[in-house]
């Protein structure tokens, strides 16, 4: 599904560039659950940026579906993100002005769901979240595992071919994470390809295949055998 | 979307309570006053522009010629002849209708009598304006020479009902009047030549005063006013009317032109026969303040938003993320900007009616929210727009420009170059405006000051002046006798005017030695009989008053200083003037004194001795007595002498008083709105500091944890706050000291700028501004460091 090859990004400062990504080169199968893992500064973040259109690389290509994704303007690239891809970041990154439901509908709303349609949308992902009866609720009313599952529900709600996923437990304590685990591989079953950068080789033993990097290469790649048996 | 992008505007409102707090009430203070400016304003910008004919109304204005053929004096009046010359000649003037200025007199029904405003006027001044009529129609409103219209609230007076048509009323105790007509009240702002109680036929004037009967080209106490065809071209007409003047009267050197009847409010100041503006330079330093202040509360609103800019930069890069494009993320901050101002404008609308019964004394006018016109709405709801989109589009802009990955990591900067010095910017520009208007309010409360402490050259205190009407005209040396019997006055005098008058000038005069073939010099005249100069309390200089031990005095004249500068004599008493053709005598010079406008030069004047031209006595009271006392011994004896008038006592100095009116608004509304731009921008100032402090508290834990005293971080976070005050310092005063010293040449006399007004209004400002920070500074100085450090 995802063909990423000789991906380069460099960020430039005064004084300094740092070469973040330096020829990277990836392919993902639909429905896969890739990990990537790597010391802090080895430039995992920056490509799941890349991958989600939040940042543009200097040179390469990112095919999506036979899709060239790097030649679309900043409006196209809105468009397909809001189309096809999910997010789920460490910090949750909700909006504490709305509640629960209004965070889950807002991406229905800026793809333009009708409102009936919504309201079923979102009140059916709140109960395979199980946090029904937080819906009324703002963010800073819930444990930090249940803003995680309602920022799980907002990146899923639109169903989306790719969910990218940035240290997803790395805020929660161990029975929260195990449970945020667990639900994005609940959700890979269903079909969902799940990429996912973590620190955690204990979060990355739920994926399929794990991509070490290092200082903008991949320097390894490995096949999680329990869960590819799975998968077969 | 709207929806829910109102949703997180009035949740956003809601928990930060003090910056909507500062926002709303800034906002709501910035929109009364513009809105109350406005109609002020409006109330100028539409006088005399009520009626249907406005477009097309004009009014007949006489240039006086000066020296070098330049034009010395320009004013709304003309001759009894002009009017119909014109009208015979110039086929472009629809209607003309020739009238009087105003006038009070008397007019009563049985007992109950009144003084009010009558006019005078030919029957085409129906055609000219459309009054609306109660009772009676414009087709027979003026057709008996013996009538009169009514307006309502006068007809009530008489008669306590408006259906009054045929009913009778007594003019000046002389006349009877069939009331012929009720019209609606004219409006408040209608020009004073206009705005009269009661209208008569000008055939009746005709029958009561000799100089309307007469085609007279040399008498300009008259206004004539026409209705132009629409279709022509008001600059022709004006060259067709010099040719017929001038065809028609040879020695005729006045040029007479048509001038827009509304325009003659606001822009009715000539110099050499060309408009140069009038008031409209106030009505515009008015918007420019109105406007000011609002841009104040505006910019306060931008300094929160962008300020806040890190808590927001998160939602922005969440929403940016989910697939939000720049534009609804636009439309959203534009939203919440336009609801913290509808809510101010509500806000603004409650202090605008609780306040505006005092800006209407202030000023002595009546302003109202139109809450039943469409136009006051479409006015109020444009404003609040304007207003929703100066105030919420930069913050609009800023953040919805954030990055998402930045904004995500936390990676924003709210002190970013750009922003902070934007809001550095912003907040110099705002103090800048405020000083301007503190060192303004302080030249102009000088300005005034210095002219009513100009000598005068007469004594007005203790001085009264009632109308020479009726039985006080003939009984004049009576009532002189009877007053001075009582005690109740020092000496008595009448005279043609009162001591304050507009001028009645004339050019007819020739003196011995004059190197001009004509005099181009304007002379004003006032008649009197005897006590001229010690009742009014003028300082003669030389010779002596006007005496009844010599008969020669009839043909006697006592001339100012400034006429005797214009004769030039040395020995002036015993020398002789000619004026229209007679000869007269001065026997007595006195110090020029203030008749006129007290910022300028008068007119020279010369006093004739002349018992029939009556108009006004003034007295001097006894100040052995007490007022009161005075008073009701003058009114008594008056009442007996003349019990079909009312007695009407003035003192001359509130009339004096009045003379500075119109700089008097001026200093009320600059100080009045200098003061709420200094409010307004201090509250900002407020928000901004609080939220500095806020995001400082951390560093603030620190530093104290590690020794730093509480005035080391009070003077950490007032420090940047006082260096933007002092370039504002730096700015405004150079710039308040330009445009004061423009506005101090419009006047001949004038104050000087003081230095040492420069340093209170900057002192001043630094001081209130440093009382606002150090408010908040020392509440965050003073909080416990483990409670910030634990908190982070």
């Amino acid at each position: 599904m995802i063909k990423i090859e000789n991906l380069e990004k460099v960020y430039k400062t005064e004084e300094i560039e740092t070469t973040a990504l330096n020829g990277i080169n990836l392919h993902v199968k639909e429905g896969e659950f890739v990990s990537i893992m790597g010391p802090s500064g080895c430039g995992k973040s920056t490509l799941l940026n890349v991958m989600g259109l939040l940042d543009k690389p200097e040179s390469g290509s990112y095919k999506f579906i036979e899709t060239e994704l790097l030649t679309l303007n900043d409006r196209e690239r809105s468009n397909f993100r809001k189309r096809n891809m999910g997010f789920v970041f460490q910090n949750f990154n909700l909006i504490d002005e709305l509640t629960v439901f209004e965070n889950i509908e807002l991406p229905l709303i800026y793809n333009k769901v009708p409102a009936g349609e919504r309201k079923k949308l979102v009140n059916e992902i709140i109960g395979r979240m199980n946090i029904v009866n937080r819906s009324g609720h703002f963010p800073q009313q819930l444990s930090g595992g249940q803003q995680q599952r309602v920022a799980v529900a907002r990146a899923l709600v639109t169903k989306p071919k790719l969910v990218l996923a940035d240290e997803p437990t790395g805020n929660l304590d161990s029975t929260h994470g195990n449970e945020v685990m667990e639900l994005l591989c609940e959700l890979n079953e269903t079909g969902t390809t799940i990429v996912m950068v973590t620190h955690s080789s204990h979060d990355a033993s739920f994926s399929n295949r794990i991509i070490n990097l290092k200082d903008g290469h991949v320097i390894s790649e490995k096949i999680n055998k329990g869960r590819t048996e799975e998968l077969i | 979307m709207f929806k829910l992008n109102l949703k997180i505007a009035l949740r956003n409102l809601w928990k930060n309570k003090t910056s909507s707090f500062i926002n709303v009430i800034g906002l709501a203070i910035g929109l009364a006053a513009c809105l109350m400016l406005l109609l002020y304003v409006t109330y100028e910008w539409n006088f005399d522009k009520q009626g249907k004919n406005t477009e097309n109304l004009y009014t007949i204005m006489t240039n006086i010629p000066g020296d070098n053929g330049k034009i010395s004096n320009t004013f709304e009046g003309s001759t009894t002849a002009l009017g119909p010359l014109l009208k015979e000649e110039i086929p472009e003037i629809k209607h003309l209708a020739r009238m009087n200025y105003l006038k009070k007199a008397l007019i009563a029904v049985e007992e109950n009598s009144f003084k009010k405003l009558g006019k005078f006027a030919e029957p085409e001044i129906l055609k000219l304006f459309d009054y609306q009529y109660i009772v009676g129609n414009a087709a027979t409103a003026m057709q008996n020479p013996k009538s009169v219209i009514l307006t309502e609230s006068t007809a009530k007076v008489l008669f306590g009902s408006t259906q009054v048509l045929n009913r009778v009323v007594k003019y000046q105790d002389t006349e009877d009047l069939t009331v012929s007509a009720v019209i609606k009240d004219l409006p408040d702002n209608t020009s004073a030549t206009l705005k009269f109680d009661f209208l008569m036929p000008w055939a009746f004037y005709e029958m009561v005063d000799a100089s309307a009967k007469e085609l007279n080209w040399g008498n300009f106490s008259f206004v004539t006013m026409v209705l132009l065809d629409p279709n022509a071209d008001a600059t022709k007409v004006n060259q067709k009317i010099d040719k017929v003047v001038k065809a028609h009267l040879e020695q005729a050197n006045q040029p007479y032109f048509l001038y827009q009847l509304s325009k003659l409010h606001l822009y009715g100041k000539f110099e050499n026969g060309v408009n140069v503006g009038g008031d409209i330079e106030q009505i515009y330093l008015f918007v420019a303040l109105a406007f000011g202040i609002l841009m104040i509360a505006c910019i306060n609103f931008m300094n929160m938003a962008t300020a806040k800019s890190e808590k927001r930069a998160k939602e922005v890069g969440i929403k940016k993320t989910i697939g939000a494009n720049r534009i609804s993320l636009i439309m959203q901050f534009l939203t919440e900007s336009m609801v913290l101002t509808f809510i101010a404008v509500i806000v603004a609308i409650a202090l605008l009616e609780i306040f505006l019964p005092t800006f209407n004394d202030l000023l002595n006018i009546k302003l109202s929210i139109g809450y039943f016109s469409a136009s006051s709405w479409m006015w109020i709801l444009g404003i609040v727009f304007l207003t929703g989109i100066i105030a919420g589009s930069y913050p609009a802009f800023y953040l919805s420009a954030f990055n998402p990955i930045q904004t995500l990591k936390r990676r924003i900067k709210s002190n970013g170059i750009l922003a902070i010095n934007l809001r550095q910017v912003l907040v110099v520009g705002q103090f800048c405006f405020a000083i301007v208007l503190i060192i303004s309010t302080m030249v102009i409360y000088r300005q005034i000051q210095f002219i009513k402490n100009r000598p005068m050259g007469v004594d007005v205190n203790a001085l009264v002046e009632v109308p020479q009407d009726g039985e006080l005209k003939t009984k004049f040396e009576v009532v002189k006798s009877q007053l001075l019997k009582s005690g109740s006055v020092t000496a008595v005098s009448q005279s043609s005017v009162g001591l304050s008058h507009r001028g009645q000038n004339f050019m007819d005069v020739k003196w011995e030695g004059m190197a001009k073939p004509v005099n181009t010099q304007l002379f004003n005249q006032v008649a009197t009989t005897y006590d001229f100069i010690k009742t009014n309390g003028i300082k003669l200089k030389e010779g002596r008053d006007f005496s009844k031990n010599f008969a020669s005095d009839s043909a006697g004249i006592l001339i100012s200083a400034a006429a005797l500068k214009v004769f030039g004599y040395t020995n002036p008493i015993g020398k002789t003037v000619t004026i229209f053709d007679d000869k007269y005598t001065i026997v007595g010079v006195f110090d020029d004194y203030v008749w006129d406008s007290p910022y300028k030069s008068n007119n020279p004047v010369i006093v004739f001795f002349d018992p029939n031209r009556t108009g006004t006595i003034t007295m001097r009271l006894n100040e052995a007595n007490s007022i009161a006392q005075n008073i009701a011994t003058i009114t008594e004896i008056t009442k007996q002498l003349n019990p079909a008038y009312p007695t009407e006592i003035k003192f001359l100095n509130s009339i004096y008083l009045e003379k500075y009116n119109s700089e008097k608004t001026l200093g009320i509304l600059s100080n009045l709105f200098g003061g709420l731009a200094i409010f307004v921008s201090c509250l900002g100032l407020y928000g901004l500091v609080a939220y500095s402090a806020e995001q400082r508290t951390k560093e603030f834990g620190v530093r104290k944890v590690l020794g730093a005293s509480l005035f080391n971080l009070m003077q950490l976070l007032s420090l940047s706050f006082v260096k933007m005050i002092t370039v504002s310092i730096i700015i405004s005063v150079p710039l308040s000291y330009y445009l004061m010293n423009e506005w101090l040449t419009k006047f001949e006399f004038h104050t000087e700028i003081t230095w040492w007004i420069i340093p209170i209004a900057g002192l001043g400002t630094l001081m209130m501004a440093l009382i606002t920070v150090s408010f908040q500074a020392y509440k965050s100085a003073k909080a416990n460091p483990v409670d910030a450090l634990k908190y982070e």
